[in-house]
């Protein structure tokens, strides 16, 4: 089987440099330290009480697992948001156009070599996450779920970060992009939503109803995602406290039958592909046209 | 090689191609060159299928860009005006990554990498990482990464700006070598001097067009019959200056202290036939001889755009 060159060449310069090590330590070392922190603090309690709740122990997955997704929105874009437009920078990428290498390959390459790097974190931090397992109520399925969820995620936010990359010249400017776009995603979303949900409680005193279209843009939103997933391993509302109105809200008006989760993974893969494909796209028709008009 | 025909292509409002033709024979050292902004790297460009021109056509080794463009990439290796390289590989990883883009992998890439690192020179560098390399060395890097599919015809943009002389001879005898190899090379240069020495054809654009194309040894015959004759007189001018307004071959007279140059359209036989008037009509010429000029002069003219009338005058 053939490796994608860019895959490969990526991981070797990217092993080989000190960048790797220090972002899994540090991403290690971040959820250590929470999850410590947060397991002493609820020994300190049992000391206090003389009383053990093991749904604090719940507590302490959730908590982790929520640090965990926050801390990858933040690595990811960063990982992938320079990655086109680095190459454009060094002048690299029209040499590889000439190759046999396709827009689609650079562009799954790139991506690959991103998610490899995340793959990596979310393995890595398993011994962390593993701390639940000595007091029992979160399975080995549980775990694959989430792990599952984190690679949607990835896969969804990484494609922000390479179509970001590939429309825009600048690797600082083409991050600074994905951020922002990632935020619009997430933040923006529930912002509409809350929004929504407000004029949907007045329209609702006034006796005319309100419109849940809104909350349909939370398929969209992976931290959303994230939280029923938890809500559905877990059983309780903890986690991201601000998501839990508008997931019961969701819950309650059975949106998509009950198959919300479901339905948002399959959303945010068409996301991903939608994003890949307009990545694709603005590689093959490399928009400089302007540059090249006053340089010939 | 290579065929263009009609090539026209607008960015906005600028033109930057206007119906270029171009023709490079098979074997050839094709000598591109033109003013800042006359579309050698737009021509460039468009013959890798990196742009898509408004109208007409390019066809490598019978094949047109527009109709298989990634076979036309597998005979073409092209070197770029910078660099393009990654700091943060070997050398010799560098290669492999191109050779595998490429689809070499395995012994035969790395049969081939050794081969061309040996012959631009860079066999004891394989290890070293790209960035300690000198501009030089990294330019020779840039062309054995374009060699690497072992391609027909090379495409290189300004490969020798900024590097010393030595450099620059080396990378003339690589070139040499490559032709004798039977590869056809296109070179976009500003360095005229070194084109005229290396280039067996040579292709001046200027807005857009080709205003003259053909082999060294035409344009070389052109450059001297273009040159005036500078006649050097001892004593009283004005029975040579008589003689020469009449002539009608004469299209310039400037007199530049003792001696006058004339702007002469003709051969050796008009020119002897000139000389013996002179002597006849008893002016004393100590000196008589076209005056020799280069491709950078050549350049210079065909690309001056005040100065394309030839206006008879008498200047002093």
């Amino acid at each position: 089987m053939k490796v994608n060159p860019i895959y490969h060449q990526e991981s070797k310069a990217s092993a080989r440099s000190f960048k790797l090590p220090l972002i899994v330590l540090l991403f290690n070392c971040v959820l250590a330290a929470v999850a410590l922190l947060d397991m002493y603090s609820m020994i300190s309690q049992v000391r206090l009480t003389a009383e053990i709740q093991y749904s604090s122990f719940l507590g302490l997955y959730v908590f982790v697992a929520a640090v965990e997704f926050v801390l990858l929105l933040f690595i990811i874009p960063g990982l992938t948001g320079g990655s086109i437009s680095g190459e454009r920078e060094r002048q690299t990428l029209d040499l590889m156009l000439t190759t046999r290498m396709t827009a689609a390959g650079i562009v799954f390459g790139k991506l690959a070599a991103g998610l490899s790097t995340v793959f990596l974190l979310i393995v890595s931090s398993l011994p962390v996450l593993s701390l639940v397992f000595i007091y029992g109520g979160v399975t080995m399925p549980d775990v694959g779920l989430l792990f599952f969820c984190y690679l949607v995620t990835a896969v969804l936010v990484g494609s922000v970060g390479i179509f970001c990359s590939a429309a825009l010249k600048r690797s600082t400017v083409a991050t600074a992009a994905a951020y922002a776009a990632v935020l619009v995603l997430v933040a923006g979303t529930i912002v509409v939503s809350y929004l929504a949900e407000g004029f949907d409680e007045m329209t609702a005193l006034s006796g005319s109803g309100g419109a849940v279209w809104p909350l349909y843009l939370l398929l969209c939103n992976p931290a959303v995602m994230f939280q029923s997933v938890l809500i559905r391993q877990v059983g309780s509302e903890e986690g991201l406290a601000v998501l839990t109105p508008l997931i019961m809200r969701i819950r309650d008006l059975e949106l998509l039958g009950g198959h919300w989760w479901g339905c948002s993974v399959l959303a945010q893969i068409a996301m991903s592909g939608a994003l890949l494909w307009a990545a694709v796209r603005q590689v093959t028709s490399r928009p400089r046209r302007k540059k090249k008009a006053a340089g010939l | 090689m290579l065929r263009i025909e009609n090539l026209k292509k607008v960015f906005g409002k600028t033109v930057a191609l206007d119906g270029l033709n171009m023709l490079v024979q098979d074997g050839a050292l094709y000598g591109f060159v033109g003013p800042n902004g006359a579309g050698k790297t737009t021509t460039i460009r468009t013959i890798i299928g990196l742009l898509t021109p408004d109208e007409g056509s390019v066809a490598v080794d019978g094949v047109y860009v527009d109709q298989s463009p990634k076979k036309v990439m597998s005979k073409i290796g092209y070197v770029p005006d910078s660099f393009g390289v990654y700091d943060n590989l070997k050398v010799s990883e560098y290669m492999e990554f191109f050779a595998a883009c490429y689809g070499i992998t395995g012994l035969k890439a790395r049969k081939r990498n050794e081969t061309l690192l040996e012959q631009v020179g860079l066999y004891d560098k394989a290890d070293f990482y790209v960035e300690g390399l000198s501009r030089g060395m990294k330019q020779r890097l840039c062309l054995a990464r374009a060699l690497i599919h072992n391609p027909l015809f090379l495409i290189m943009d300004e490969p020798t700006a900024g590097l010393d002389p030595r450099t620059r001879y080396e990378f003339k005898e690589i070139l040499k070598e490559l032709c004798a190899q039977g590869k056809t090379i296109l070179i976009s240069s500003h360095i005229l001097p070194e084109l005229s020495e290396i280039c067996t054809d040579i292709g001046v654009v200027d807005q857009g067009r080709m205003v003259f194309e053909g082999s060294m040894e035409e344009i070389l015959s052109q450059i001297n019959v273009a040159c005036p004759i500078l006649i050097s007189i001892a004593g009283d001018q004005s029975p040579a200056l008589r003689i020469l307004r009449e002539h009608s071959q004469v299209e310039t007279v400037t007199i530049r202290g003792d001696d006058i140059l004339v702007g002469f359209r003709g051969d050796k036989k008009d020119e002897t036939a000139l000389l013996q008037r002179l002597v006849e009509a008893g002016v004393q010429i100590y000196g008589f001889m076209r005056e020799r000029r280069n491709l950078e002069t050549v350049f210079m003219q065909i690309t001056d755009r005040g100065g394309e009338e030839v206006v008879l005058s008498y200047e002093s």
